[in-house]
């Protein structure tokens, strides 16, 4: 029983979670340098962080495999240096889980910085705080209902990876078999039983966090 | 001390203009200096006023030249000086106050007190409370806060850091008349009391009038004139001053045609209006613009046949803007065929009983005329 429903949910707790994470620290740092800052070849870094929204996850975790794989142009070097591939671990499946969840948090978080009223930032800066600060104590609390969205958005991402993840973790049990993966093998396998049971897991799931979140987003005045 | 100030900010249309060599779109060109008193920054919106503003605060670049405040270098475009915002001890008031929505009025004014120990940070939003007049509000947030009250915390917090210069962008514009004269009070008042430099900008005349020590005439980039109060209203050097500064009527390019040094009087005709006014002292050029104030036109019922003399002309009442305690009136000239504004006391009005399409005869006050 643990192995069919609990080990899934577990993992995929652990991944989205971590993956989550980063991508929310990452992609608040991302956000605030494409909203506020101007440089050459903006509009590119701007195309890079939203491919994998475009792609299809396949190709996505194509791609991942091809870059980090053991004979992969990163990846290679890592194996050759400590003999130890990610493929086909969980730690693959965090990353394929940040790399198609990122351009959610980023694109959300951009447009949540935007938002904000630049001349809050200049009155921080008259009043003698840099702009590390206002952007920390300024800036993102004012954009927090648009960054807790993109997180929020991001953590479902994460869960519902499939594609990416499968081409770069695999579907090894007791490793990386995430919950979607879980549901698709017991589909395939005919245990709709076990299948039935995963999806109502998720479901609830998904329920309960849009309700927390709601109730977390009314109760900011700001 | 004060300010010295002599610098340009140029605006293009595209960035690439700047490289091509393409003329400025816009460019402010600043000289002034404001000594330890209220300076006032008057002119339309987008003559510069804010521009200038940003450029003394360094939330601008200026493109050329030196801005100098209390001694201190904050820009020097020859040395490479560009002291940045946080390094400039100044305050600044936003045209919308820019409280942060997320602080309470407590945490807003200290939020410039970095560094300074919790007792200190407490006795300075306590001084600035009881300065503002806004005790007991400390622990509002700032939407539950009037017009007023968010614009006298906006204070409260660019003065808190006690700044060497307080900068001011049309702070009262979005505040109702009595609220903006009480501001206009207390602003005063904080001058007075900390003796620092405080440049105000604002598009009202009044507002200018009644707060200024000093006026910087700002139109389409460049500053225009600078004074007193009673210099720039009385005396304004140009016509784009004297527009701004509410002489409705003005004709430019008069030619003078009898200059009477002994009589002390200066007759201009201007398309068929012959006019006569004091003459001032100084040299009188052939051609000269003049103007008129829109209250300083008497208008006198058509029978009145004994008034007729100088600067008098007849003319017809085309519209009556009612204005409350006013009434503008808008009169055709017979001999000029242009219109004048006329601005008169609803008694006086009353007597008159005039209806559009009247005739009437309007005098311009000879002492009355601005020349420039």
């Amino acid at each position: 029983m643990f192995d069919q429903i609990g080990f899934p949910l577990l993992i995929t707790l652990k991944i989205a979670g971590l993956s989550t994470l980063i991508v929310a620290i990452i992609g608040m740092v991302i956000s605030y340098i494409l909203a506020r800052r101007d440089f050459r070849g903006k509009w590119l870094a701007d195309i890079l962080v939203t491919l994998p929204l475009v792609l299809p996850p396949t190709v996505t975790g194509y791609l991942l495999v091809v870059l980090l794989g053991k004979k992969g142009v990163l990846g290679s070097i890592l194996y050759d240096l400590t003999g130890w591939s990610i493929v086909f671990t969980w730690q693959a499946a965090v990353i394929a889980a940040f790399v198609v969840s990122l351009p959610l948090m980023v694109k959300t978080t951009t447009a949540a910085i935007e938002a904000v009223d630049r001349e809050y930032e200049y009155a921080a800066f008259t009043l003698g705080r840099k702009e590390l600060d206002t952007a920390l104590f300024i800036t993102l609390p004012l954009a927090k209902k648009g960054i807790l969205a993109g997180i929020v958005l991001s953590f479902a991402r994460a869960v519902g990876e499939f594609g990416a993840t499968l081409m770069f973790a695999g579907n090894i049990p007791g490793r990386t078999n995430t919950m979607s993966i879980s549901i698709y093998s017991a589909f395939q396998a005919g245990n709709n039983e076990l299948a039935n049971m995963l999806v109502i897991i998720l479901i609830v799931m998904s329920l309960l966090s849009m309700a927390i979140t709601a109730k977390v987003v009314n109760s900011w005045k700001i | 001390m004060g300010i010295k100030a002599d610098f340009r900010k140029r605006y293009y249309r595209k960035k690439s203009d700047k490289r091509k060599g393409i003329e400025a779109a816009f460019t402010l060109d600043a000289q002034f200096e404001v000594g330890d008193e209220l300076a006032v920054f008057f002119g339309r919106s987008g003559s510069g006023k804010t521009t200038a503003l940003q450029c003394i605060s360094g939330l601008l670049e200026p493109n050329g030249g030196k801005i100098i405040v209390n001694g201190n270098v904050y820009f020097d475009c020859h040395k490479r000086v560009n002291l940045p915002v946080q390094q400039r001890s100044l305050g600044y008031v936003f045209q919308n106050y820019a409280l942060f929505p997320h602080m309470d009025v407590k945490k807003n004014i200290a939020y410039g007190l970095k560094g300074w120990n919790e007792k200190d940070k407490e006795s300075r939003v306590d001084e600035m409370l009881r300065m503002l007049d806004i005790k007991g509000l400390q622990n509002n947030y700032p939407s539950q806060l009037s017009g007023g009250q968010k614009q006298r915390v906006a204070l409260a917090r660019a003065l808190a850091p006690k700044p060497d210069i307080l900068l001011l962008d049309e702070p009262f514009s979005a505040l109702d008349r009595i609220v903006r004269m009480k501001l206009r009070e207390k602003i005063k008042e904080i001058q007075r009391e900390l003796k620092i430099p405080i440049l105000f900008i604002t598009h009202n005349h009044v507002e200018a009038f009644t707060i200024a020590d000093k006026i910087v005439v700002f139109y389409d980039g460049k500053v225009q004139q600078i004074g007193t109060p009673e210099e720039v209203f009385y005396h304004p050097k140009n016509c784009h001053v004297a527009e701004l500064v509410g002489v409705t009527n003005i004709f430019e390019e008069s030619s003078v045609v009898k200059d009477d040094e002994m009589a002390g009087t200066l007759t201009i005709c201007c398309e068929n209006l012959k006019v006569t006014a004091k003459r001032p002292e100084c040299q009188v050029k052939e051609m000269i613009s003049w103007g008129i104030r829109p209250e300083n036109l008497r208008i006198l019922p058509e029978t009145d046949e004994t008034t007729i003399n100088e600067n008098t002309f007849n003319a017809c009442v085309k519209s009556i803007v009612n204005k409350g305690s006013t009434k503008t009136l808008a009169l055709e000239i017979k001999e000029h065929g242009n219109l004048m504004i006329a601005e008169i006391s609803d008694q006086f009005f009353e007597n008159l009983n005039l209806k559009e399409d009247d005739r009437c005869l309007v005098r311009i006050e000879r002492d009355r005329i601005v020349l420039f």
